[in-house]
C-alpha cells in the first residue's frame, strides 16, 4: 500500500534537491556586442560579462544537459559552456556562420541554418563534422523537428515560405508558401501542426506539415515573432516584437489565451522552473525583461549589452 | 562597454541616455515604418543603422565643438567669405549620417554575401579577425595604396580631383569625394572585411574611430604633432601638405602623405614629406582658371566628363 506513495514521495524529493542544486544563473547573448552575460536570478543582476564571439544569436543545452552551446554566427564557432556556471568549455571551429541550431530529436543529426547565407548544413552531432550543405533561398532562420527524427523545417525569412528537408536523404523535399517574414517555429506537443512567427504580420501561421497545407492563422500583435514552452505541455509564449507585446497559445484549441506587456521588442524568452516568470530579452531596450505571469507586470529590467539576443535559465521550466 | 566583473550600473548617464533615444527613435519611427513597408526582416540591421545615424550625428556635433573652435583660434587661412566650405558640410552629412554608407551597403552586400556564400559551400572557412587594433592598422594600410593609387592613375584621380579641389580646406573637407570614388574605397574595405572575417559591428567601430582622425587632419589648424607626433599620426600639418598645390599632386609619386591615418606607410614607401609649412591647398590648374564646379552635382559631372578625357 505504501509504495505507491513512497514512490511519488522520494520522486518529489529527487526533483526538490535537483532544484536547489540547480545555480540561479541566466545566461544572455548580447549579439551586437559580441559578449555573454550572466545574470543571478537570485539577486537579479548582471554578475559578468565577458566576450564570447562575434554575433551570437542562440544558445540551447546539449541532450545530455552538461553544456550550452553558443552559435556564433560570424566567428563560424559553436562555444561549449558550462551549463551551471556560463564557463567557456570549448570552442567547436569551422561550423559556418551558425545562426539557429537544433539537434534532431534523436541526437542523430545536428542542423545549422545560416540565415545570411542562405544555406542549412547538417552535421554528424559527436564530431561536427559536416555531412551536407544545402543551399536554399534567402535567409533560413528557425527551425523545427518532426517528432520522429525525419524531417527538419525551415523558415525562409525572405521568400516567405517553409523548407522540409528530409534529413535521410538530405534533400529539400517540399517548400509551402507562408505569410510574410516567417521566423520562429514550433512544434506542438501531439506531433500534428506546425506554429510559425509570422514577423512581417500579426499572427501565427498554423501549418498541417502531414498534409503540408495551411491550417489557421492564430492572430497574436505585430512582428510575431519566437516561442518558448510553459512547461505544461499544453501552453506556449510568443513574442510580439513590433506590437511589444507576449501572447500565450493553447496549443490544443490552437487559440490565443493571454496576453502580456513586454516592452523594448521582445525576442527569445525562458520560463523560470515555478512557471511564475517570464524572461525575455528586449532587444531594442538592452535589457532582459522579467514577467510576472500571474500579475502581468514586468517585474524588473535588467541592463544587459547591446542586442541581447538568446537567453536560457539555468533553472528553468520542463520543455514540453 | 563593461569590464567582466562589474554589473550594468557602471553605464555612464551619456550612453544610458543616449540607448533610451536610440530605442525610442527606433521603436516609434523606424520600425513602425519598416512593418508598414513589409521590411521586418531588416529590423535589426535597421536598428544598427539607427544607431550609426545617430553616432554619426553625435560625432558630427562633437567634431564642429571641439575643431570649429581651433579653426577660429589658429587658423592658417582667413577668408572673406565662406560659401566654398559649405559643399563639404553637405558632403560630411550624407557620409556621416549614415546616407551613403546604407546606400553602399544595399549595392554591395548581395555581391559580397554570395562570394562569401560560395566560399563556404567550397568547403572554405575565412578566418575570423578578433583584433581591432590590427584591423585599424590593415584597413589604414588598405587605404594608403587606395590613394595612391587615386593619384596614380588618371581616371581614378578624375574622381579624387574632387577631394582635393578645396582652396578652403576644412575638417568639414575630409568627406568631400566623388560618390563613385567613395563607393570604389567602400568595396576595398568590404573586401578586406570579407577576407579577414571583420563583422559589421567591428567595422562601424574601426570607421568612426579613423572619420574623426581624418576630419581633424584637414582642419584649418595651424597644429602639428611634433617630430615624433608627425610620424606617429596624422596631423593638420601632415595632411596639408598632401593638398598643397604644386606638392600634393606632382613627382614621380604624383604626390606625398598618402597615410590617412599613420605615417609610417608613406615612410616606409617613401612618399614621406615632413616640410614644416602651412601652404595654400588645391589644385595646380585651378590657378590658371580649370573649373572643378562649386556645387554638389556640377562637382560630380565635371568628373565624369575629366574621365571621359
Amino acid at each position: 500500500m505504501l509504495v505507491e506513495p513512497m514512490r511519488y514521495l522520494s520522486s518529489a524529493l529527487l526533483l526538490a534537491s535537483a532544484a536547489m542544486a540547480a545555480p540561479n544563473l541566466a545566461i544572455v547573448l548580447n549579439s551586437a556586442e559580441e559578449t555573454l552575460s550572466v545574470i543571478d536570478t537570485a539577486t537579479m543582476k548582471e554578475t559578468k560579462r565577458f566576450p564570447i564571439g562575434k554575433e551570437p544569436h542562440h544558445l540551447m543545452a546539449t541532450p545530455d544537459d552538461k553544456f550550452l552551446i553558443v552559435a556564433n554566427a560570424a566567428s563560424n564557432e559553436l562555444v561549449f559552456l558550462d551549463r551551471t556556471t556560463g564557463e567557456v568549455k570549448n570552442r567547436v571551429k569551422n561550423i559556418s556562420d551558425p545562426y539557429q541550431i537544433g539537434y534532431s530529436p534523436d541526437k542523430k543529426w545536428f542542423v545549422s541554418a545560416s540565415l545570411r547565407l542562405d544555406r542549412v548544413d547538417i552535421y554528424n552531432p559527436e564530431t561536427f563534422q559536416v555531412l551536407k550543405r544545402i543551399p536554399l533561398p534567402k535567409a533560413p532562420s528557425h527551425l523545427a523537428y518532426s517528432p520522429d527524427s525525419k524531417m527538419v523545417f525551415i523558415t525562409l525569412q525572405d521568400t516567405n515560405e517553409l523548407a522540409a528537408i528530409d534529413l535521410e536523404t538530405q534533400k529539400v523535399t517540399w517548400k509551402l508558401g507562408i505569410g510574410k517574414q516567417p521566423a520562429g517555429i514550433l512544434m506542438t506537443p501531439d506531433g500534428k501542426y506546425l506554429l510559425i512567427g509570422i514577423l512581417g504580420d500579426k499572427y501565427v501561421e498554423v501549418v498541417d506539415w502531414k498534409a503540408r497545407k495551411l491550417h489557421k492563422k492564430i492572430y497574436t500583435g505585430k512582428g510575431a515573432h519566437n516561442f518558448v514552452r510553459l512547461g505544461d505541455g499544453k501552453h506556449v509564449f510568443l513574442s510580439n516584437r513590433a506590437e511589444n507585446t507576449i501572447s500565450k497559445i493553447n496549443m490544443e484549441t490552437l487559440t490565443v489565451v493571454d496576453s502580456y506587456p513586454a516592452p523594448g521588442g521582445p525576442d527569445c524568452m525562458d520560463v523560470t522552473a515555478d512557471q511564475r516568470y517570464l524572461w525575455m530579452t528586449s532587444r531594442w531596450a538592452r535589457k532582459v525583461s522579467i514577467l510576472d505571469l500571474q500579475t502581468k507586470q514586468i517585474v524588473k529590467q535588467i541592463p544587459v549589452g547591446r542586442s541581447p539576443h538568446g537567453i536560457y535559465l539555468v533553472s528553468h521550466a520542463p520543455r514540453k | 562597454m563593461l569590464p567582466d566583473d562589474t554589473g550594468a550600473e557602471g553605464q555612464t548617464v551619456i550612453v544610458e541616455w543616449f540607448n533610451i533615444w536610440h530605442q525610442w527613435i527606433f521603436e516609434n519611427i523606424v520600425q513602425p515604418m519598416l512593418y508598414r513597408m513589409e521590411w521586418m526582416s531588416f529590423d535589426e540591421l535597421a536598428y544598427d543603422w539607427t544607431h550609426l545615424f545617430l553616432l554619426g550625428a553625435l560625432e558630427v556635433v562633437l567634431l564642429w565643438a571641439l575643431i570649429r573652435p581651433l579653426e577660429l583660434w589658429l587658423p592658417v587661412e582667413r577668408w572673406e567669405s565662406r560659401k566654398a566650405t559649405r559643399v563639404d558640410v553637405l558632403y560630411t552629412l550624407l557620409a556621416r549620417l549614415g546616407v551613403l554608407p546604407i546606400f553602399f551597403f544595399i549595392v554591395l552586400t548581395p555581391a559580397f554575401d554570395w562570394v562569401n556564400a560560395q566560399i563556404r559551400m567550397a568547403g572554405i572557412i575565412p578566418p575570423s579577425f578578433d583584433n581591432l587594433l590590427l584591423y585599424v592598422v590593415l584597413l589604414d594600410f588598405v587605404d594608403y595604396w587606395r590613394h595612391r593609387f587615386e593619384h596614380r592613375f588618371n581616371i581614378w584621380w578624375a574622381l579624387h580631383a574632387v577631394h582635393h579641389s578645396q582652396r578652403q580646406m576644412t575638417f568639414w573637407s575630409d568627406e568631400r569625394e566623388h560618390l563613385l570614388g567613395q563607393l570604389i574605397a567602400a568595396a576595398l574595405r568590404a573586401a578586406v572585411g570579407l577576407a579577414v572575417g571583420a563583422p559589421p559591428a567591428t567595422f562601424v567601430t574601426v570607421t568612426l574611430a579613423t572619420a574623426a582622425i581624418e576630419s581633424f587632419s584637414h582642419a584649418n589648424v595651424k597644429l602639428s604633432f611634433g617630430r615624433i607626433g608627425d610620424r606617429l599620426l596624422v596631423s593638420p600639418l601632415y595632411h596639408r601638405v598632401h593638398h598643397a598645390i604644386g606638392i600634393g599632386h606632382t613627382g614621380r609619386t604624383m604626390g606625398c602623405n598618402f597615410a590617412s591615418v599613420f605615417p609610417v606607410w608613406d615612410v616606409v614607401f617613401g612618399t614621406a614629406n615632413f616640410t614644416h609649412a602651412y601652404l595654400p591647398t588645391g589644385i595646380d590648374d585651378q590657378l590658371t582658371g580649370r573649373d572643378y564646379g562649386e556645387g554638389f552635382w556640377r562637382q560630380q559631372w565635371l568628373a565624369f566628363r575629366r574621365m571621359a578625357g
